[in-house]
């Protein structure tokens, strides 16, 4: 680089005009906390469920419907975009830093905030994007009877909803609420997804007359109006088409393993230098990453769906469009499914049955998911200052040594277990993905994933503030 | 190498010696939160001045964006707050007045 000059010196100008929500100066009391992280999540559900002023229909293909749980977003509503703009502007960025494309030393202070500001602002430019986009490729009713007046409220009404979305976020996690704001939304709308297909009231009409959504309600309705017992449980347990309980089955069976696998640990021992005796050690957990790799993840393939569906509205016919994926009507939802290209080897199967029936795309979707779960997992502790020579640097700064090792040996050491915890978690997170998928769990595998690492993440978090709050008057 | 680890944590620092260390750690690390564990048990002045920059960070690998002050348009929680639901706000007046519209010009065809 000439004279010390890097990308990332580009946002400099801009980080002037960025919403930057002041760190807490003192210590906030938990209960402020969980006052602050409701409020959140209220104003988020409201935004879920507030209409889009100015739009005509919403009745169009719907490209996110396979994502809308995991992306935290509602159709038709000022949340459209959900968390797409974050989650994706934090995968650009650890794209561009771990490839070495942008240049950030973590150790820097200049350098995070830096690369906090391009985050930022490149969240804000996905949000705009995402919104023009929407609205010139007729999802709300072609632009001609929007009109431009109603278009541009739809644009600015989107985007400032991403920047809420933002800000909320950032609120939680400089110490005002518990855990993260997107986690929080995430987990949110994934378990009111499972819960609503398990105890849904709602009615659908089929062959055989009025079934109820629900896969409880129906177990129970089925029961009682059925005069043969043993089809009504046969009914209940595999019905086709609406959530069944063997699909809730599949889902507590996922989380139970994930659960399980929560515990995996290497647990290193140190000591500190200077107070003597005073003795702890240092987890490195089989998720390292948690649930990163599932969240980068959903969001690669939720832009490639996308750009995919658009594409193909326009440009139907073209070799390379219909590589990148070719779409139709889904006769049961009315929803655009995949079925052929990338995007459609990139789809769970829906089925044992289709697996067998199409192995190349069950191959192609196993490794992919596996590849890029262990490839994210492993690239983000480097962004994330996760790695094991930002840790030998941390534990170095609070005088702490590994008995039994010299100072220098200690990032060899941590080396030995962080990146295959790292990238082996990230396999681990892929493979229970698929297995939720191929066992029918309600939402998707991802969802599953997603919705038991943060809630795991929150028990855990609410046992750290008790335990500090009980220290803290104990003083 | 088969290593035991202690998992008793005894005190006998002042907490403004091991208080200056943490403080140098990136907030919100693991390492960080590791170490902000083992002061709680030290001197009152360590505690809570390490509780205050480590306690509020969750989990270190939870995705996170924002780790330090950055320079930019300071604003606080309650202003967020405010904000998101003035906007609420004035979605929901847009619906209301929209229909007020379509009515008054309903009536006048």
């Amino acid at each position: 680089m000439v004279g010390g000059f890097r990308v990332i010196h580009l946002v400099r100008p801009f980080l002037a005009f960025l919403p930057e929500v002041q760190s807490p100066e003192r210590k906030i009391p938990f209960r402020e906390k969980v006052i602050y992280t409701v409020i959140s999540l209220f104003i988020f559900l409201v935004c879920s469920q507030l209409p889009l002023y100015g739009i005509h229909s919403t009745t169009g293909a719907d490209p996110f419907y396979w994502m809308r749980v995991i992306l935290a977003s509602s159709r038709g509503t000022v949340m459209e975009l959900g968390i797409t703009p974050i989650v994706t502007s934090g995968m650009v960025m650890q794209l561009l830093a771990g490839s070495k494309i942008i240049e950030i030393d973590n150790n820097v202070r200049e350098d995070r905030a830096l690369l906090n500001g391009a985050q930022k602002l490149l969240g804000i430019l996905i949000a705009v994007g995402q919104a023009v986009a929407y609205v010139l490729s007729g999802m709300y009713g072609s632009v001609g009877e929007l009109g431009v007046g109603n278009a541009i409220l739809i644009i600015v009404q989107l985007c400032f909803a991403a920047i809420i979305v933002l800000c909320l976020d950032e609120l939680l996690q400089k110490g005002y609420g518990l855990g993260s704001g997107i986690s929080l939304f995430i987990a949110t709308n994934i378990c009111e997804s499972i819960i609503w297909k398990a105890f849904s009231p709602t009615t659908i009409n089929s062959g055989r007359g009025a079934q109820f959504e629900g896969a409880v309600i129906a177990l129970f309705h089925l029961l009682i109006t059925r005069t043969d017992k043993v089809r009504a449980l046969r009914e209940a347990f595999f019905r086709q088409n609406l959530p069944n309980v063997t699909n809730l089955h599949a889902t507590v069976l996922i989380f139970l393993i994930v659960i399980y696998f929560q515990g995996f640990r290497v647990v290193l021992p140190v000591r500190s230098k200077n107070a003597r005796g005073q003795r702890g050690s240092y987890p490195i957990k089989l998720f390292y990453t948690s649930n990163m790799p599932i969240i980068l993840q959903s969001a690669l393939v939720s832009n490639i769906y996308f750009i995919s569906q658009i594409l193909y509205r326009k440009f139907g016919g073209n070799f390379l469009v219909n590589l990148i994926g070719t779409w139709k009507e889904s006769e049961y939802s009315g929803q655009s499914i995949p079925v052929g290209g990338i995007a459609y080897y990139i789809t769970a199967p829906s089925s044992l049955a289709e697996m067998a029936t199409h192995p190349f795309h069950a191959l192609f979707y196993l490794v992919f998911m596996l590849a890029a779960c262990a490839l994210f997992s492993k690239t983000w502790i480097e962004v994330s200052g996760s790695s094991a020579k930002d840790v030998a640097r941390q534990l170095r700064e609070q005088q702490m040594v590994m008995p039994g090792h010299r100072d220098s040996n200690l990032q060899k050491e941590l080396n030995r277990y962080i990146p295959t915890a790292a990238a082996f978690g990230g396999l681990c997170i892929g493979a229970l993905t698929v297995l939720a998928d191929l066992m029918g769990a309600i939402g998707s595998g991802t969802g599953i994933l997603l919705a038991v690492t943060i809630i795991y993440q929150y028990f855990e978090t609410f046992e750290k503030e008790k335990a500090s709050e009980l220290g803290f008057f104990g003083l | 190498m088969a290593r035991g680890s202690s998992q008793s944590q005894q005190s006998t620092s002042t907490g403004s010696s091991t208080a200056r260390p943490g403080l140098a750690a990136p907030r919100g690390s693991a390492a960080a939160t590791a170490g902000m564990r083992r002061r709680r048990l030290g001197g009152g002045g360590g505690v809570s001045s390490g509780g205050g920059s480590g306690v509020g960070s969750g989990s270190s690998n939870m995705l996170r964006f924002y780790t330090d002050d950055a320079p930019g348009l300071k604003i606080s929680p309650t202003v967020v707050l405010i904000m998101s639901l003035c906007f609420i706000g004035f979605v929901t007046a847009l619906h209301v007045f929209g229909k007020l519209y379509l009515h008054k010009s309903g009536s006048q065809a």
